[in-house]
């Protein structure tokens, strides 16, 4: 599904981000990419989006060889999984039902498609009645619902979130949290990458700890902080 | 390309126009704006052509006739004038005619020109060529033949015309020229505000997987919209105030009498106006909203 092979990223100013990482993510997996700032894992999501060249290794995701894709092969790398930011990146001038169903026109989905997809992707994240609402009317947890709506519109098998529940309260998070946990119960492969503590604590899912560039800690049901004395420094 | 496609991206460029109304809006009146001041140079020029042509046309010849011809051997110089491809028209002017103009040019004193008859003056023809560069040509050409007393013209004014003639040409599409290439800027540089105001738009469809061309399309789209919109008010702005001067021009009697100056007649040229408001909006609305865009697609 995803895999990094001796990858690494160094900046053109001369930052390091990432050290030769090595990392494989199964289908239907939750992996939560857990770090402070700085760490590397916002680098690790751009790597996968190829918003990044990586400076060495290969990076596959869902079968692309994402490093020799080509400029205009991008959109359908990106097109192939599902994306959610701490920003939420919604189209301001476009409703609710709109910005979900700009995701299934871009692929040029029969409109028929587009009409049983969308409603249904707003009822998982239970915003059918916010159809004909435009992002500025809605708080922050569900405009995260609806670029979740959006991410899952097209059946991804892979949904990446940058970040998502940086920018809302605890109890928004958890609800977020909540929706992507069922999504990844339908067999979808999700990775999240947080510095949220008690969530990652409370979900006992695969962990992967990274610091300075580094794969500090790879962990089924981790936590987010290790025993380990040397990994605490950074936090 | 399919075409739910496209009908999509067209109805996205005219829903963003509207949605975004205030950017709309301040590119359309900066479009207008350009357009007019560029339209402007344009119908002075074509006025500044119009009126040089006549002055062009305006500088005559007359070539006398020696006063002992006959009727035959004023007719054979009539015909050479006739045939020579060079003169445009040529007027006859009568022994009587001529005794007439003398008269009338003595005024009070044409006391003077009693006991002579119009038999003592000598027939002419006034010509007028077809462009001034013919003059001396056609003028050697005539002093050549038999019975041709004299030609009087004034070489000196022709020559001053076409000199000013050449230098209004080459200002008047210098100015067009200029004002093209500023308008060009001023509309691009409008679109690059739009689109730099939404780049955060370009930069999101980006990432949920839209090609350049499907984001790019309806930025075209609206530039081109935007583009017709203020070229037709353009031209709408500049018809009804070129008109309107024009009627008062015509109104002042002394001027439109005169036949020194003389507008070009709106009809004349609201075609060639309407096609180039419309041309270089789009043209420019296009390559604008392309060039603007691709910064911004790097993501």
């Amino acid at each position: 599904m995803v895999e990094l092979k001796n990858v690494s990223k160094t900046y053109s100013n001369g930052t390091v981000a990432l050290r030769d990482i090595n990392l494989k993510m199964d289908k239907g997996e939750f992996v939560f990419v857990v770090g402070p700032s700085g760490s590397g894992k916002s680098s690790l999501v751009k790597l996968l989006l190829k918003e990044e060249d990586a400076t060495e290794g290969e990076v596959y995701v869902n079968g692309y060889d994402v490093s020799s894709l080509s400029r205009h092969e991008v959109p359908y790398l990106r097109r192939s999984l599902g994306c959610v930011f701490q920003d939420f990146r919604l189209l301001p001038n476009k409703t609710v039902y709109e910005n979900v169903a700009f995701a299934m026109i871009i692929t040029e989905a029969l409109p028929k498609e587009i009409r049983r997809q969308v409603p249904m992707a707003l009822a998982l994240v239970g915003l059918s009645r916010k159809a004909n609402t435009y992002p500025s009317q809605l708080s922050g947890g569900e405009q995260q619902r609806v670029a979740l709506a959006r991410a899952l519109v097209n059946n991804p098998s892979l949904l990446i979130a940058d970040e998502p529940t940086g920018n809302l309260d605890p109890e928004t998070s958890w609800e977020i949290m909540k929706l992507l946990s069922e999504v990844n119960n339908r067999g979808t492969t999700v990775i999240v990458t947080t510095h949220e503590k008690s969530i990652v604590d409370e979900m006992k899912r695969r962990v992967v700890a990274i610091s300075k560039g580094l794969i500090v800690r790879d962990q089924e049901k981790g936590q987010y902080r290790d025993e380990d004395k040397n990994c605490q420094t950074y936090h | 390309m399919k075409i739910r496609t496209v009908r999509h991206i067209i109805k996205d460029g005219f829903v963003n126009t509207y949605r975004n109304k205030l950017m709309s809006l301040a590119s359309t009146v900066i479009v207008v704006a350009s357009l007019i001041i560029f339209g402007f140079f344009l119908l002075v020029s074509y006025n500044l052509e119009l009126n040089v042509k006549m002055w062009q046309e305006q500088p005559q010849m007359e070539v006398f006739c020696y006063t002992e011809l006959d009727a035959t051997q004023v007719k054979m110089v009539e015909d050479s004038i006739k045939n020579n491809d060079k003169i445009a028209e040529y007027i006859r002017v009568s022994r009587e005619e001529n005794y007439e103009k003398a008269k009338e040019k003595l005024g009070k004193g044409s006391d003077l020109l009693k006991g002579y008859g119009a038999d003592t003056f000598m027939e002419s023809f006034i010509i007028r060529l077809k462009d001034t560069q013919y003059s001396q040509e056609v003028v050697s050409s005539l002093e050549k033949m038999s019975g041709v007393e004299k030609i009087s013209y004034s070489q000196n004014a022709i020559d001053v015309i076409s000199r000013i003639s050449y230098w209004i040409k080459l200002g008047s599409s210098l100015m067009v020229t200029i004002f093209l290439v500023v308008s060009v800027f001023i509309i691009s540089n409008t679109i690059k505000l739009t689109v730099f105001a939404r780049r955060k738009e370009i930069n999101i469809m980006k990432y949920i997987g839209a090609t350049d061309w499907f984001i790019r399309w309806p930025f075209v789209v609206e530039g081109v919209i935007i583009s017709i919109v203020g070229a037709i008010v353009a031209f709408v702005i500049s018809a009804y105030g070129y008109m309107s001067l024009y009627d008062k021009f015509a109104q002042d009697l002394f001027l439109a009498d005169s036949q020194l100056l003389k507008m070009v007649d709106i009809s004349e040229v609201w075609p060639q106006l309407i096609l180039s408001y419309l041309a270089i909006g789009v043209v420019v609305g296009m390559i604008g909203s392309f060039l603007s865009i691709r910064k911004h697609l790097r993501v």
